[in-house]
Parts: C-alpha cells; sequence; structure tokens
C-alpha cells in the first residue's frame, strides 16, 4: 500500500498560487486603459508575429499574459465562443462579460482540479455602445473576475506597473496621451521600450462594424514621439 | 454553450465551417422539400482594375415573393458574394461565407487569399447541394490583394470552383445575359464600360427571363451594382443605377424593343 501524505487545503492552494505565479511573473507585462474614445490595449512584446492582444469580436479584445500556448488557447476559444454565439443569436448579443466569466470558470477549474493551473492572467475590453458600458474584465490564474474601472495592469510586475501608470487627470485623456503613459509605465523610470517591441491594439468607433485596430510600428512610434 | 476547448489533436483549426461541424452547429445540412422563393441573375465582369457585379432584386416563387432583395454582399472588405438558387440555403451560405473569412482572420492574425476564400466554399456547395434539394449555386468576385487583380470564381452544384477570366453569371436569366456580355466583353474593359455592360446584360436577363426581376420604374427599384478594386467592396448608388438603366429603356424604347446597334 502506497504512502499518502496528508496536505493541509491552505498548503495546495498556496503551491498552487506560488506556482501559477511564478509561471506569470516569467512574462512581460500588459496595460489595458480606457481613453476618451476608446480602449487601448499596449503588450510588451520583442516578438511581431507571436501576439498577446487579439481581436475577439466586433466591440471586444482579448489580451492575455503568461505561457503563450496557454493564453492562446484561451484566445481562440474565446473567438470561438464569439462567433457561435453571434452565428446562433444575434452579433448583438454577444457579450464581454459572459465571454470574462467562461474563461473565469475555466481557470478556477483548472487551478482547483486540473493538473496544474494554467499559467495565464486574461483581459477582456468592450468598447461599449447604447447597449453596453466599456469594460475591462481581468481574469487571473485563479478564477478571479475583477471589472477594473480605468485601467488595468497584468503580468508579475502588476503592481509596480499600476503605481507608475499615474492617473493624473479626473477625465479621460486621448489616445496619444494614454499610450505614452502606459509605455511609461511599463518600461519604469530607467529605460524606454522601442516602438517595435510594443504590441498595441485599440477598440474604437470608426463608421465601421468591427472596432479593433492593431497599429503598425509606424502608428505607435508616431504616438509615442 | 461553454467554452469551446479542444484538446491538440481535435481542434478544428481556424476553420468555423469545421468547428461549427464539430460541435453540432452544422450548417447547410438539411433536407427539406420546399417551394422556397430562388433567386435568380448575377454577372460579374472583369475589367482593368477590378470586378463589376451587377444583380436583379427579384425573389420568385410560384409568385414574386419580394422586389428588393439583396443578392449580392460584401463577405468581407475585398470580396463579394452572389447567390442564386433557394434563398433561405443562400443566405446561410452568405452568413458561414462572412463568418468564416472574419473568423480565420481572427484567429490566425492575417487574411484568407482570394482564391482560398473560393476553394473554402467548395464543400460547403457540396455539402448543401448532395444533401438538399434547395440548390444553393453562389458566384465569388474579389480583389486579389497579393496579385493586384480582380477575379472572379463560378461554382458547379457539386461544389466544382472554377475561375473565370472574362465573366460569369449565375442564374435562370443567365442565357440572355451571356448572350449580351459575349458580343460585349473585351479585355480591356475600364470600369465605365464595365459597368454599361452589365446593366445591359442585366436588363437583357430582365428582359426575356420570367424570374429575373428587370429595372422597375414604377418602384424606383434597380438592380444592385457593385465594384471590387483595391478600394474595396463599393456599391454603387441607387440614383446613378437608376440612370443607366434609363439610359438603356429610352434607347431600347426608341429602337421599338430591338437590341441592335444599341450594344456598345
Amino acid at each position: 500500500m502506497s504512502n499518502y501524505f496528508y496536505v493541509s487545503p491552505e498548503q495546495l492552494i498556496k503551491d498552487r498560487a506560488e506556482f501559477a505565479q511564478k509561471g506569470i511573473a516569467r512574462g512581460r507585462s500588459i496595460v489595458a486603459a480606457i481613453y476618451d474614445s476608446g480602449v487601448v490595449l499596449v503588450a510588451e512584446n520583442p516578438s511581431a508575429s507571436l501576439n498577446k492582444i487579439s481581436e475577439v469580436y466586433d466591440r471586444i479584445a482579448f489580451a492575455g499574459v503568461g505561457k503563450y500556448n496557454e493564453f492562446d488557447r484561451l484566445r481562440e476559444a474565446g473567438i470561438r465562443w464569439a462567433d457561435s454565439t453571434g452565428y446562433t443569436y444575434s452579433r448583438e448579443d454577444v457579450d464581454a462579460r459572459a465571454l470574462a466569466n467562461y474563461y473565469a470558470q475555466h481557470l478556477g477549474d483548472m487551478f482547483t482540479e486540473g493538473q496544474k493551473p494554467l499559467e495565464v492572467e486574461i483581459l477582456v475590453a468592450q468598447l461599449g455602445n447604447k447597449l453596453r458600458p466599456t469594460k475591462l474584465y481581468r481574469v487571473a490564474y485563479e478564477g478571479t473576475i475583477s471589472d477594473e474601472p480605468r485601467f488595468a495592469v497584468l503580468g508579475g510586475d502588476a503592481e509596480t506597473i499600476k503605481d507608475r501608470f499615474a492617473l493624473s487627470e479626473d477625465s479621460l485623456q486621448s489616445l496619444t496621451v494614454t499610450l505614452q503613459n502606459a509605455s511609461r509605465a511599463l518600461s519604469g523610470p530607467d529605460r524606454v521600450i522601442p516602438a517595435e517591441e510594443l504590441e498595441v491594439g485599440i477598440l474604437e468607433d470608426r463608421g465601421n462594424r468591427r472596432t479593433f485596430l492593431r497599429l503598425s510600428d509606424e502608428q505607435v512610434k508616431e504616438l509615442l514621439s | 454553450m461553454g467554452l469551446p476547448l479542444f484538446s491538440a489533436h481535435g481542434d478544428p483549426g481556424p476553420s468555423f465551417w469545421h468547428y461549427a461541424d464539430t460541435v453540432g452547429l452544422a450548417p447547410l445540412a438539411a433536407v427539406l422539400h420546399d417551394e422556397a422563393p430562388h433567386a435568380t441573375t448575377v454577372i460579374a465582369v472583369r475589367y482593368d482594375q477590378g470586378v463589376v457585379m451587377v444583380g436583379d432584386r427579384q425573389a420568385t416563387g410560384n409568385y414574386i415573393a419580394s422586389r428588393d432583395v439583396r443578392k449580392i454582399e460584401p463577405a468581407d472588405r475585398y470580396t463579394a458574394l452572389a447567390i442564386s438558387g433557394s434563398a433561405a440555403r443562400g443566405m446561410e451560405l452568405l452568413k458561414i461565407a462572412q463568418l468564416s473569412f472574419e473568423h480565420y482572420e481572427k484567429m490566425t492574425d492575417s487574411a484568407l487569399s482570394l482564391e482560398g476564400k473560393a476553394n473554402y466554399l467548395s464543400p460547403i456547395i457540396q455539402r448543401n447541394n448532395l444533401s438538399s434539394p434547395l440548390l444553393v449555386l453562389p458566384l465569388l468576385a474579389g480583389w486579389d490583394e497579393s496579385h493586384l487583380v480582380g477575379r472572379i470564381f463560378e461554382y458547379d452544384g457539386a461544389g466544382g470552383c472554377y475561375e473565370r477570366f472574362d465573366f460569369a453569371t449565375i442564374g435562370s436569366g443567365s442565357p440572355f445575359a451571356e448572350g449580351a456580355l459575349r458580343l460585349g466583353f473585351r479585355s480591356d474593359l475600364d470600369r465605365e464600360a464595365a459597368l454599361e455592360l452589365g446593366a445591359l446584360a442585366l436588363y437583357e436577363a430582365g428582359d426575356n427571363d420570367p424570374s429575373t426581376g428587370g429595372p422597375d420604374f414604377v418602384r424606383n427599384i434597380f438592380p444592385m451594382m457593385i465594384t471590387v478594386s483595391a478600394e474595396g467592396f463599393q456599391e454603387i448608388a441607387g440614383p446613378e443605377v437608376g440612370g443607366r438603366f434609363r439610359l438603356i429603356n429610352e434607347r431600347r424604347t426608341e429602337s421599338r424593343g430591338v437590341a441592335g446597334g444599341s450594344l456598345r
């Protein structure tokens, strides 16, 4: 008969949390912020093709930090969920809150029941219209979902970056100011992240059904200059 | 419906249709006997900077079911998709095509090639037409961003996909439209000439085929005219389309219905 050692639930959760946090801390962070006419997602990402930010639906975007294969799978599942929901019902029935909840449930399940917790943090952003508000939902590795009022930071360095992301004004800022602020918060005082290593996506009404736009290096450079 | 997660070997990839099939959304596989209204004449003509498409607006069952159907829709920014055959199945195909092209783009962060889009529809058409008496036959035209030309793809009932380098027609009015196109087509058509030829070919189809709706001067409903070029899918505004058909109609009235001589 094999020996089973007793592990208290507190210890088990602590170990799993530590494991997930360590994995997440290895990657770089993401800042998402609401600006005066949309939502901007900014990731520090040296790769130009392995994206951390993605379009999900007409007014919904996704961002993930941590293990690439894990959050990319969640990204794909999100697109599938959104497209099939819109196909079954109507495009206007696709709601970011529902998607964030599904992510939260899945991450929660994996945290308690999975072989190992997922080493990811997810952000679901929604650009508001007359049906729904503009929202930033942050989903942590253990399934905690939080509704962030103005901006959200994902990744290992979240607390430091959060403090640096100065909310100087009460009112929402322009895209330029918000992006500069986000870039400064990600880089810290000692360095400057080159525009090529910033992955930037926005949700903004431009008269089209699809509001997501991935900004090119040139556009980012111009906004940061 | 929960979060659709798949293991690596069971993953349907970036194809919405395969995904829908896997989870039992199963589009385009119904067998249903039905006298559904069916769609009618659509024309695509290539010109030097893109493709012109013209489509009639009438849905016909045992009577005229609708006079303002849109049979040409943008499948995405650079692709137009027209339908003929069963209206219900055609609309479904349009929806699947639009959704699939966008789905692919979001999943892979790159757009499908025009040829990729054309081929993608083949098995969907095949599945529908071999399992259902409600046939659907689309016509796909678009601006090929990698080769910078307008291209046209037509399909046969079994899903075969064929590229046409001059023009193509679908629907019951095809023989009449085809006749006008064969006489009027040149390989160096510009946009204006292609629009003129397309309008004339549709006028002929509307004149001869009972289930093709020609220009409706009483209700001011005119066939749809669109272009797909480097600027993307563009619909020609109603008043301009009306003007073109009025012109043809005046010429035809003057000649007391004789088409001869007014082709160019």
